[in-house]
């Protein structure tokens, strides 16, 4: 997967078009084989941008910073990038007629050790979903399975996977950079940071970034597109798409939805109401 | 600094008995806050309130903490209390320390009386974040909308017609009259049930403030009390109801028969149809699911034979919007399907009917002209069983609950059986005999003693085919022994059932309904016709099984209701509404998607300060918003405050204890 010099073409068509202010892409890291997100503002800058299967960010997480608002950007998408971007759209962070989107039909990311990424491995709808141009070819939608690590969690006694996540949860350093890479966690004051929210620390028994992960994980739920930004942001390689998947199982449960993003104007299972939905708990 | 006033009631022997009032009353005292805390016998005696207003007065509270039943029961009346002393009535908390603690925990004082001490910490604790708030008036419709068109629907409608209130009656079968029309004779007085409900049909069609919608359907109920907007569709009947005389001369004609729905099925109706005689409004509707002329598009007979040239077959459902103020729910009763009675027969023998099926058959314009046959072979029955609780009271194979209509009303059959086969005989298998009601056991009396009826106490166990004639196999327990009834037709009473759409219906109204389906009242006793929704209204069947006076008479209650919310120009409004932070607001607008009410909007404002640059912010609208807190919830910013409800207090509950 190498679309590096298509990107470069249509990037630089976009600037000397002058349809666009900023193009957000890929470059080389310079002292290493990997890649970091680059936001380029000028024709001339445009060689530096690259796309291959070492493209792993989610370059729609930079539509929620100050410097792109109310710009036109041009941006690649993958095909978890893609339905994130849609839920912007959706929840009225980005308006569309400023983007000018390159989607992918992805084939999978690598990881720091060169095999394909988990996420990828398990990746139900690798294709972008909202796009004004598409590279490579789409393959469509795939089965949506419980992976194993979750589907333990999942048979984990309520008691017993309180202690496991306390556990594993017990090195964060609540360094927010989880939120930070996030690009659904765009609130200008986030909930955690406001004053009431250490007063409801003072009454939960949770530890304080157990409390912090769980609001946040709540937060992301019926939301999440899985493409683990935040675990690639984590300093201390939390496994935080514990807390998504496991939403996502229990979200799949109950409401039949597992794909968050998938068109513009659906919210995810939480935010929309349904006759058809369970409602076994009313006496 | 606040200064909280806490007052304990003991509720006679309600709270006394299981929760140590004085200790409570001590352990109040020691909150740093609270300046006064006393006990009374009864804090919503007058007494009581005089000791609230005096002591708001004398030590200078700041807010104030009644602990006694639930807020739901008094709070209103403590709410005057502060008021009358001169304190905003929102500084007031009610911890409800009956139905929280002294009911609830009956065998462990010692615990109730801390859960007790608890609830007040914690009321305390909220009490100090009470903002003072005012009531919010918003301007009333009045006009009201009846759903149902059956007894229940049609005395409703008139209640509230007659004190010159507009109303609009929907109801989706083509004509009004429900059950009742259905109904032969009447119990305990034997009127005949047609003779006393179609003048009130009639009067209903040429009531001046009655706006008749029939088949019709309510889609959608936007809004809130006083000022709801509904969403009707009149499904096409395919007539011109302008010009249609009502002759008949189309469903004469018509050459499709159909299953006839008003009469259970026993006979045929053709596809254009008019349910029965008297009909109101006695126009025709054509059944688009088997009409040639619609499905196939040949035939078209009705509109050749059509003097006035009323049938289009191009018409189209439409929806008509409707400006409300008040909803009453009628929407009756269906019954209960008898098939896991499997040891009946039932289905399997075609002389098995229920109870509704009698009734179309001995009712005098019914399809066998008043005369009861057996489905099988036409004859007349001589030995007829009636089974009673067939569905109702019957935990394994129906209901838990009792349909308190078939008692008598099997007694009246057994009565008509007598008038219409004067050599028959009623065999009826019960288990007990429920006649409370004036001249309900009399009438009981009567089918023993005038018609001879053997009643039989004693459940059925089987029934099985014996030549053509069926043998019913029971106990009769009062003898002790196995009985077994030789009989020509046997009447099931099968159980009254909500019907299948109902959650649908309480769903898009936003009512709450038990598991069958039977809509939620406000309370089971003093708020049997209200929903716990503001101005909508429950009447009849619909929100449990009742007899025809029992209807009538909580229709007119609802009516009363409807009448005395329409009494002022405005609605006062608790000021519990939402309120949007925009400084933390997003603009992701998941509030507008959630509220059940579409009480949110949304507006733009500047980006920061002087900026040109605009974002978009939420904004309540407090008219329309009911402060169910959906919308706090949902909010992942928390830019959304519910006043009355506020973070700050119920963090402050959480911390006090």
């Amino acid at each position: 997967m190498d679309y590096t010099k298509q990107i470069q073409d249509i990037a630089g068509r976009l600037f000397s078009e002058g349809k666009i202010d900023i193009f957000i892409g890929y470059r080389n890291t310079g002292f290493d084989e990997n890649q970091v997100p680059v936001l380029i503002h000028q024709y001339k800058d445009v060689d530096q941008l690259l796309f291959t299967d070492k493209s792993v960010f989610n370059l729609a997480n930079y539509l929620k910073y100050e410097h792109t608002r109310n710009k036109r950007v041009g941006l690649i998408v993958k095909g978890c990038d893609s339905r994130a971007l849609n839920l912007m759209l959706t929840e009225s962070q980005v308006k569309r007629e400023n983007l000018y989107i390159i989607g992918i039909a992805c084939e999978g990311v690598v990881n720091e050790t060169g095999e394909k990424a988990q996420n990828c491995v398990e990746c139900m709808m690798p294709d972008a979903v909202v796009y004004d141009e598409l590279l490579g070819s789409a393959t469509g939608k795939r089965e949506y399975q419980v992976n194993a690590d979750i589907r333990e969690l999942d048979e984990k006694t309520l008691t017993d996977r309180v202690e496991y996540f306390e556990e594993i949860f017990e090195n964060c350093i609540r360094c927010n950079a989880c939120r930070h890479s996030c690009p659904l966690c765009y609130c200008a004051k986030c909930c955690i940071d406001q004053e009431t929210a250490t007063l409801f620390h003072g009454a939960n028994t949770t530890s304080s970034a157990f409390h912090a992960l769980m609001t946040w994980s709540l937060h992301l739920a019926g939301r999440c597109v899985d493409c683990r930004n935040c675990e690639k942001a984590c300093p201390i390689h939390l496994p935080l798409h514990l807390l998504h998947k496991l939403n996502e199982k229990v979200i799949y449960e109950n409401f039949q939805e597992n794909l968050a993003g998938m068109t513009e104007g659906d919210r995810g299972a939480f935010y929309k109401y349904s006759l058809s939905d369970p409602d076994d708990f009313i006496l | 600094m606040a200064r909280v006033g806490v007052f304990v009631c003991f509720c006679g022997a309600n709270i006394a008995d299981f929760v140590d009032v004085p200790a409570v009353t001590e352990e109040a005292k020691k909150i740093k806050e609270v300046k006064y805390a006393i006990e009374y016998k009864y804090m919503c005696s007058d007494p009581g309130q005089q000791m609230i207003r005096d002591a708001i007065v004398q030590h200078r509270l700041t807010s104030v903490v009644v602990a006694a039943c639930s807020p739901r029961m008094h709070e209103k009346t403590f709410r005057k209390a502060l008021s009358d002393a001169g304190m905003n009535p929102y500084l007031l908390e009610v911890a409800n320390i009956r139905e929280h603690s002294s009911w609830v925990h009956q065998k462990d004082k010692k615990a109730a009386t801390e859960k007790a001490s608890d609830l007040i910490r914690m009321a305390v604790a909220k009490s100090i974040a009470n903002e003072q708030l005012h009531e919010i008036s918003v301007p009333v419709t009045k006009r009201a909308l009846v759903i149902g068109g059956g007894i229940a629907g049609i005395q409703a409608a008139l209640d509230i017609a007659d004190a010159r209130i507009p109303v609009v009656l929907v109801e989706k079968s083509p004509s009004i009259g429900g059950r009742m029309a259905q109904l032969d004779e009447t119990f305990p007085t034997l009127d005949c049930s047609q003779c006393i409900l179609t003048p009130k049909m009639v009067d209903v069609a040429s009531h001046p403030f009655i706006e008749l919608l029939p088949y019709s359907e309510v889609m959608e109920l936007d809004g809130y009390v006083g000022n709801y907007k509904a969403k009707i569709k009149r499904k096409a009947s395919y007539v011109n109801f302008d010009t249609c005389t009502g002759c008949g001369a189309c469903w004469q004609k018509c050459p499709v028969k159909v299953p006839n729905e008003f009469n259970m099925g026993i006979d045929k109706r053709k596809a254009i149809y008019s349910p029965f005689p008297q009909a109101v409004p006695n126009k025709p509707v054509i059944d688009a699911e088997h009409c040639t002329m619609l499905l196939k598009g040949k035939c078209g007979i009705c509109a050749k034979v059509c003097e006035k040239g009323s049938i289009d077959y191009t018409m189209q459902d439409e929806i008509v919007e409707r400006e409300i103020g008040a909803v009453v729910v009628a929407t009756g009763y269906d019954l209960w399907d008898p098939s896991p009675y499997e040891e009946y027969g039932v289905g399997r023998y075609k002389d098995i009917i229920t109870s509704l099926e009698f009734e179309r058959m001995v009712s005098a314009n019914g399809p066998t002209g008043g005369v009861p046959v057996r489905p099988s072979d036409g004859k007349v029955p001589k030995r007829v069983v009636f089974i009673k609780c067939v569905g109702s009271r019957d935990e394994a194979k129906g209901i838990e609950y009792c349909s308190k209509i078939c008692c008598m009303y099997t007694a009246k059959h057994a009565i008509l059986l007598h008038h219409k086969v004067h050599d028959s005989h009623a065999y009826i298998f019960y288990m007990d005999i429920r006649a409370a009601g004036k001249g309900y056991e009399e009438f009981v009396k009567r089918a023993q003693v005038e018609t001879g009826a053997t009643y039989l106490r004693g459940r059925v166990s089987k029934i099985y085919k014996k030549g053509e004639n069926l043998m019913v196999r029971g106990e009769d327990a009062q003898l002790g022994q196995v009985v077994e009834v030789e009989a020509d037709l046997v009447v099931l009473a099968t159980a009254i059932y909500p019907y299948k759409d109902n959650p649908d219906l309480a769903r898009l109204l936003g009512i709450s309904y038990d598991k069958y389906g039977y809509l939620s009242e406000a309370h089971p006793k003093l708020r049997p016709v209200e929903t716990a929704k503001a101005g909508i209204y429950l009447a009849g069947c619909t929100q449990a099984p009742k007899d025809i006076p029992d209807t009538v008479a909580q229709a007119s209650a609802a009516a009363a209701k409807v009448c005395g919310l329409f009494a002022g120009d405005t609605l006062k409004k608790d000021p519990m509404i939402s309120t949007v932070n925009t400084e933390f607001c997003t603009g992701c607008q998941n509030c507008v998607t959630v509220c059940p009410y579409q009480a949110i909007v949304t507006e733009e404002i500047p980006l920061g300060h002087g900026s040109k640059e605009m974002r978009i912010v939420a904004k309540v609208n407090e008219g329309v918003c009911q402060g169910c807190g959906s919308c706090v919830a949902i909010c992942r910013s928390m830019a959304i405050d519910l006043a009355g409800f506020t973070d700050m207090q119920i963090i402050n509950e959480i911390v006090s204890i």
